[in-house]
């Protein structure tokens, strides 16, 4: 059984393009608009990784990361920051969250690739 | 921001205030200024917010329009990848039914190593074909020592006859005395003649059997000259068609490789259409970062219009100058300025593990 990835972003381009890039890598890829629509995506799977943007409706990334890191399931899944956001004040906040690191927008796909393979 | 308000808002007196608030001929030119101003500010965020949803509309269109670009893209490289695993399947003969190890390689090992295997075969038979020649020699050189014992019997053959007719004279010289030796001289001829008559058929013989051994030396010799000439010559073809399949396979090895040297060059360029795709992101957020701002702006004008009607409507300049500066103070605060993308360019963003 593969690995099953959940990416989070309010873009639909931005969806698009991490899933065509992991399961171009034979990754399973799921997908959520926000942070409610990511939590309700994940209840009851067994997610290997979870990729989520910063600024989003409704939930955004670092409130995502807070809410999942209190739940025994998604205590230890990597979770991966992917966002235009790339001050240090606000990687900090993604760090104390939780967060296992900061992709910086835009990706390319070797380097999402080489990210994703080092903390599954 | 209004030349009107040079100094911060939401904290101290503004030093317009000061100056102007008891003057009636400052009210005039306030009102002229800041009607001219508001109108100003409308016609801009008016025209801007149209050009920016556009703007957004056309990143929209023109990603929809890459996404397909990829998609097209994509099924081009999986098509060029089944492509080259055609060639090399179509490459890949087996020479042992369905075991698909049979590549143009081991074809030419294969036949190599029967033309090998052909060419030992037959200089073994020409070897033992030389030995058989070394026989037959052996044996014509036997018969000829025969032809000689038996030209040396015809002469003791000869002298028997001789000698019994040299009896039966001296038989004849003795009389009755040598009657018995006459009959023995007789039987001594007799002997003498039938042996010279098997020595005569024996030769006969003996020449034929030569003469039949000459006749298989030639053919020996000429066999095994011919299984030598036609071995080599089907090895010079063989080679010849092992070199051509070898050609073939580097031309069709050369093909696959420049087939996945373009399907690299191709994902490469998937790569580049993926990241550059992220620009609706990038862009979307600056616009509605834009769009946010152009709020403001016009707050800030529906403000200024507010002092208008005041002072229009005769509320005495002060207070009123004194809401519209509280008022711009609540827009400043509750401003949100910052760049939701920081990056100028597509260029791949940085990576931080924590």
């Amino acid at each position: 059984m593969g690995h099953c990835i959940l990416t989070v972003d309010d873009s639909s381009t931005m969806r698009q393009m991490i899933t065509f890039t992991l399961k171009g890598a034979n990754f399973e890829v799921l997908e959520a608009g926000d942070g409610v629509e990511a939590l309700e995506v994940a209840k009851g799977k067994k997610l290997s990784l979870i990729i989520t943007d910063v600024n989003m409706p409704r939930m955004d990334g670092i409130t995502l990361v807070q809410r999942l890191r209190a739940l025994p399931e998604f205590r230890f899944t990597p979770i991966l920051v992917l966002t235009t956001e790339s001050d240090a004040s606000m990687k900090q906040k993604g760090k104390e969250a939780g967060a296992t690191g900061w992709i910086v927008k835009p990706f390319s796909p070797e380097k999402l690739l080489d990210v994703v393979n080092k903390v599954i | 921001m209004s030349r009107w308000f040079s100094g911060t808002l939401a904290t101290g007196p503004a030093p317009v205030l000061e100056a102007m608030a008891p003057e009636d001929g400052w009210r005039e030119a306030l009102l002229r200024l800041a009607a001219r101003e508001a109108t100003m500010l409308e016609g801009q965020v008016s025209f801007l917010t149209p050009e920016l949803l556009q703007v957004d509309s056309l990143v929209r269109e023109a990603a929809g329009t890459l996404e397909d670009a990829l998609k097209t893209l994509n099924k081009s490289v999986l098509q060029q990848h089944s492509l080259a695993r055609e060639v090399q399947a179509n490459m890949s003969i087996s020479l042992e039914g369905d075991d698909h190890t049979g590549e143009a390689a081991s074809i030419s090992n294969t036949i190599m190593g029967t033309l090998d295997g052909f060419v030992n075969h037959m200089a073994e038979i020409s070897g033992s074909t030389v030995k058989l020649v070394e026989q037959v020699e052996d044996i014509r050189e036997r018969s000829e020592r025969m032809e000689g014992m038996l030209e040396e019997l015809s002469e003791i053959a000869g002298r028997t006859h001789l000698l019994s007719l040299n009896a039966s004279i001296e038989a004849a010289h003795a009389r009755q005395f040598g009657a018995g030796f006459a009959v023995v001289a007789g039987e001594v001829s007799k002997l003498a003649d039938r042996s010279t008559a098997l020595s005569a058929n024996i030769q006969t013989q003996v020449l034929g059997t030569r003469q039949a051994l000459e006749r298989t030396d030639a053919h020996v010799h000429a066999i095994a000259s011919k299984d030598m000439n036609v071995a080599l010559q089907s090895k010079g073809k063989s080679e010849a068609l092992v070199q051509a399949l070898q050609t073939s396979n580097w031309i069709v090895k050369d093909l696959v490789t420049q087939l996945e040297e373009n399907a690299k060059n191709i994902t490469q360029q998937v790569g580049h259409v993926v990241r550059s795709l992220q620009f609706e992101d990038l862009v979307h957020q600056t616009l509605m970062a834009c769009l946010k701002e152009l709020g403001n702006l016009m707050e800030q004008a529906q403000a200024w219009q507010a002092l208008e009607t005041k002072l229009e409507a005769g509320e005495p300049a002060a207070p009123a100058l004194a809401s519209l500066e509280a008022r711009l103070g609540e827009i400043e605060a509750a401003r949100v300025q910052f760049r939701a993308v920081k990056s100028g360019s597509l260029a791949a963003g940085d990576v931080d593990l924590f």
